[in-house]
């Protein structure tokens, strides 16, 4: 057990040759024998390429969402001016001169109403 | 086998060497990747322009809450907020890049074509903002661009519909980077209605900053409410523009609260318009308020404040007179008097007569009244009623009354003052409610006279408000009403917080003294100093007051004899139920006229009540379910010639339409006045006439 654990210089640096010549022959992977983690390396892909939709997908939403926002943002604006419009044309004394300006002889009543019970 | 062998090695070493050979690029090619890895990892440092560019930024953003808005009574918009846009212009877009190309003639092209779009923009500028000509617009732009100028100001205050038009102007259709637009959107606060109740409601810009001045409205005494609270959040840029940086905190921004006012609107401008009517061409006048109240609750809901501009002349919402303003009350206060001997038991009924005494207040030297030499002249006696010198506004009368009941012991006099909230600050929804000024018994300034003066009206400082809601206390049968503005606050529409009335003093006085104060103000618009209300569209209860303003000098008139005067009115109706309590006082310039309770203020709330009778449902009449219609026969026999006698048919109740169609099959020609239906005919029905004859008929 003892000499299967020591290590030497002189293994390391064959070692290192030996992957160099490997690879300079074009064999480590075959020497690795390196197929039969091919399932492994698949899924790792596959986590890689997920991860990638995933953040690719996640910044398509939100840029979706933006525009969203940017679009309701806008309708909020036009909803506040359209009723900011409509009141300030509500005014009893504005109403009456518009109507005056149109040539209406219509004016503020000038007695109470009659109401009509249901 | 050999045979075969030596026939194969050389096709399979060739193949073999070209496969080695691309393996030897391919494993160069990623010793030089990971290397330039491992390079730009640990040792490159690129330029900061690059680092700029590719770096993802996130930067802090505050959310600005939107400003929660102020309603009036009926949930109409009194204040809100609403997006405006500033638009500049970078008028030195793409003017590096067209001066540094290769192909100088092609930059002067792209060059000329730009000018040519921004004449074409200056335009359509000149239609939307015509300060300025379509030709001054494009010199601006042109300058701008000649010196560099990256911030052109081209319109502010512009609303969303024109900034969507502007947008499709040329230049200003491209994008930033060329057509140079630059937007600015903030949330400016608006006010529907203009500057009608301005004091009451306030005034800010926006919300971006928390309001310092509380002085100003409900904008002001209540920003706490309508605020909201800044929110926070990261953004970071995408290929879309910047986007939420999830990665960070998000803190939303809570909207501001709603505030739902007491303030009918309809009423503010009728009273707006009727306080006008009165003043506006008197020079003379230095400003007026007019309080409308409901007697049951307490709910102000008109009120105006307005005070001549001394630049323009105009009359402007600038102060709040109606709770800023202390003055002497002048005859208004008798009331107050009135009430303490009634509630005291020293007047049994307002028939009591007191002696005239011409005029002169016994063991006082209070000026003599004039009004009972006059009283006396008229009506030859020596003797005048409670009730008679009320309605004539005899200082006298109270004076006295005041004297002989309380001189012993002015004190009891001063706590009813008290006890009626005349002499205290209550809490109000708005900022700025002064401290009414009385008298201290037996301080520093009381002396012989100061009772008698107190008694009508002098000596004090009230604001027009406590005036109001003593008032408003006798029209509600003793039960004096906290005045306030603020119903509730809401949030989405639901209620937050009910703030609704309050009763400041469940009794100041009997129902019995109150219906016995009632009569004396209703002889005052109707046979008194206020008779210009004797004809208004319903019944009204009130006293007038006339008071001399202390100038300067300390006294009341200026070494040309000029005064200052605070004219008053004030009263409820319809005075057999109120509805509501009105106050109105004119304030007068240093001026030689004479301005009177009676005249502007009381003329403008006539001309209000006209126009809050033919409004509120409270006088509408409404016609039952059912009830009887005359039936449509003609009841005279059709005539065969003319100058036949028939009978006149009952055509009351009827339309026109009908009655006409009656009438006419009687043998009669009809005449009418009005529309509606048939209230009156001449001749009656019954009656015998000739066929031919004419019917008259009234409609209603």
């Amino acid at each position: 057990m003892a000499n299967a654990v020591k290590w030497k210089i002189k293994d390391l640096w064959k070692t290192l040759k030996n992957i160099v010549s490997a690879v300079l022959v074009g064999e480590l992977l075959l020497r690795l024998n390196i197929i039969r983690y091919f399932p492994h390396f698949a899924y790792l892909f596959l986590l890689f390429w997920l991860s990638i939709w995933a953040s690719l997908a996640t910044d398509t939403t939100l840029n979706k969402v933006e525009r969203n926002k940017k679009i309701i943002h806008n309708l909020e604006i036009e909803h506040a001016q359209k009723t900011y419009e409509l009141v300030s044309l509500s005014r009893r004394s504005t109403v009456e001169e518009m109507l005056a300006n149109m040539g209406s002889q219509l004016r503020e009543p000038e007695k109470p109403a009659v109401r009509l019970e249901k | 086998m050999t045979g075969h062998d030596t026939n194969t090695t050389p096709h399979r070493d060739r193949i073999g060497i070209i496969l080695y050979v691309f393996y030897l690029l391919l494993l160069l090619c990623s010793i030089l990747v990971v290397g330039r890895i491992i390079q730009i990892q640990l040792f490159f440092n690129p330029d900061q322009k690059i680092i700029n560019a590719l770096t993802p930024k996130s930067t802090r953003e505050v959310i600005e809450p939107t400003r929660g808005n102020i309603l009036a009574c009926d949930g109409r918009l009194l204040a809100m907020s609403c997006p405006q846009y500033q638009i500049y212009m970078d008028c030195t877009v793409q003017k590096e890049r067209f001066a540094s190309m290769t192909d100088k003639s092609k930059g002067e092209k792209l060059e000329q074509k730009w000018l040519a779009k921004a004449r074409e923009l200056s335009e359509g500028l000149a239609l939307f903002f015509p300060e300025k000509s379509a030709r001054e617009h494009y010199l601006s732009i042109e300058n701008g661009r000649r010196s560099g100028k990256r911030y052109l100001k081209i319109g502010h205050g512009v609303d969303h519909d024109t900034f969507l038009k502007l947008k499709e102007l040329p230049l200003f259709n491209e994008s930033r980077g060329k057509g140079g637009m630059i937007v600015e959107q903030r949330n400016i606060r608006q006010y529907p209605y203009g500057k009608l109740a301005r004091r009451t409601i306030g005034f800010v810009r926006d919300n971006r900053s928390q309001v310092s001045n509380t002085h100003i409205g409900i904008e002001g005494q209540f920003d706490y409410v309508l605020h909201g609270t800044e929110g926070e959040q990261w953004l970071r840029s995408s290929d879309a523009g910047r986007i939420r940086d999830y990665s960070h905190d998000y803190v939303p921004a809570v909207d501001g609260k709603d505030i739902r006012t007491t303030i009918n609107i309809d009423y503010q401008d009728l009273a707006d318009r009727a306080l006008r009517r009165q003043i506006e061409e008197d020079s003379e006048i230095e400003g007026a308020c007019l309080v409308l109240m409901e007697v049951g609750t307490g709910a102000i809901r008109a009120m105006v404040n307005l005070l001549r501009d001394e630049t323009t002349g105009s009359l402007e919402e600038i102060s709040n007179l109606a709770i800023g303003r202390l003055g002497e009350p002048g005859s208004v206060f008798k009331t107050v008097t009135l009430a303490a001997a009634l509630s005291d038991g020293h007047i049994k009924s307002l028939d009591e007569t007191i002696p005239t005494n011409h005029g002169v207040i016994k063991n006082s030297k209070l000026p003599v009244d004039r009004h009972i030499t006059d009283w006396e002249r008229e009506h030859h006696t020596n003797r005048i009623s409670y009730l008679d010198g009320f309605k004539i506004s005899s200082n006298y009368v109270l004076a006295t009354l005041a004297i002989e009941n309380y001189s012993s012991n002015p004190r009891n006099y001063m706590d009813k003052v008290y006890q009626y909230k005349l002499g205290e600050k209550f809490d109000f929804d708005l900022d700025g409610l002064r401290v009414p000024v009385l008298p201290k018994v037996g301080g520093q300034y009381w002396s012989n006279t100061t009772l008698g003066s107190v008694a009508y009206g002098y000596s004090t400082a009230e604001t027009p408000l406590h005036i109001l809601t003593f008032y408003n206390a006798i029209a509600a049968k003793g039960r004096m009403m906290k005045p306030y503005l603020v119903e509730s606050i809401e949030k989405n529409g639901s209620v937050c917080e009910k703030r609704g009335p309050s009763v400041l003093n469940a009794s100041i006085c009997t129902r019995a003294v109150a219906d016995t104060l009632t009569r004396a103000l209703r002889a005052v618009t109707e046979e008194g100093t206020a008779r210009v209300l004797g004809n208004a569209s319903c019944s009204v209860a009130g006293k007038t007051g006339t008071a001399q303003i202390v100038l300067e000098n300390g006294k009341y008139k200026d070494e040309y004899g000029r005064k200052k005067n605070q004219g008053t009115f004030v009263g409820f109706f319809p005075a057999e139920d109120p509805r509501y309590s009105v106050i109105s006082v004119v304030y007068s310039k240093l001026s030689s006229s004479s301005f009177y309770g009676g005249g502007y203020p009381a003329k403008a709330i006539k001309e209000l009540i006209a126009g809050i009778v033919d409004t509120d449902p409270y006088w509408q009449k409404s016609i039952g379910k059912t009830g009887s219609v005359p039936r449509m026969t003609a009841h005279a026999s059709l005539p065969s010639e003319e100058g036949e006698s028939l009978t006149v048919p009952d055509l009351r109740g009827l339309g026109l339409k009908d009655a006409l169609w009656i009438a006419e099959n009687s043998g009669l020609k009809c005449t009418y006045q009005g529309s509606g239906q048939v209230l009156s005919q001449s001749p009656s029905a019954g009656t015998k006439t000739e066929s031919g004859s004419t019917l008259k008929l009234i409609l209603r």
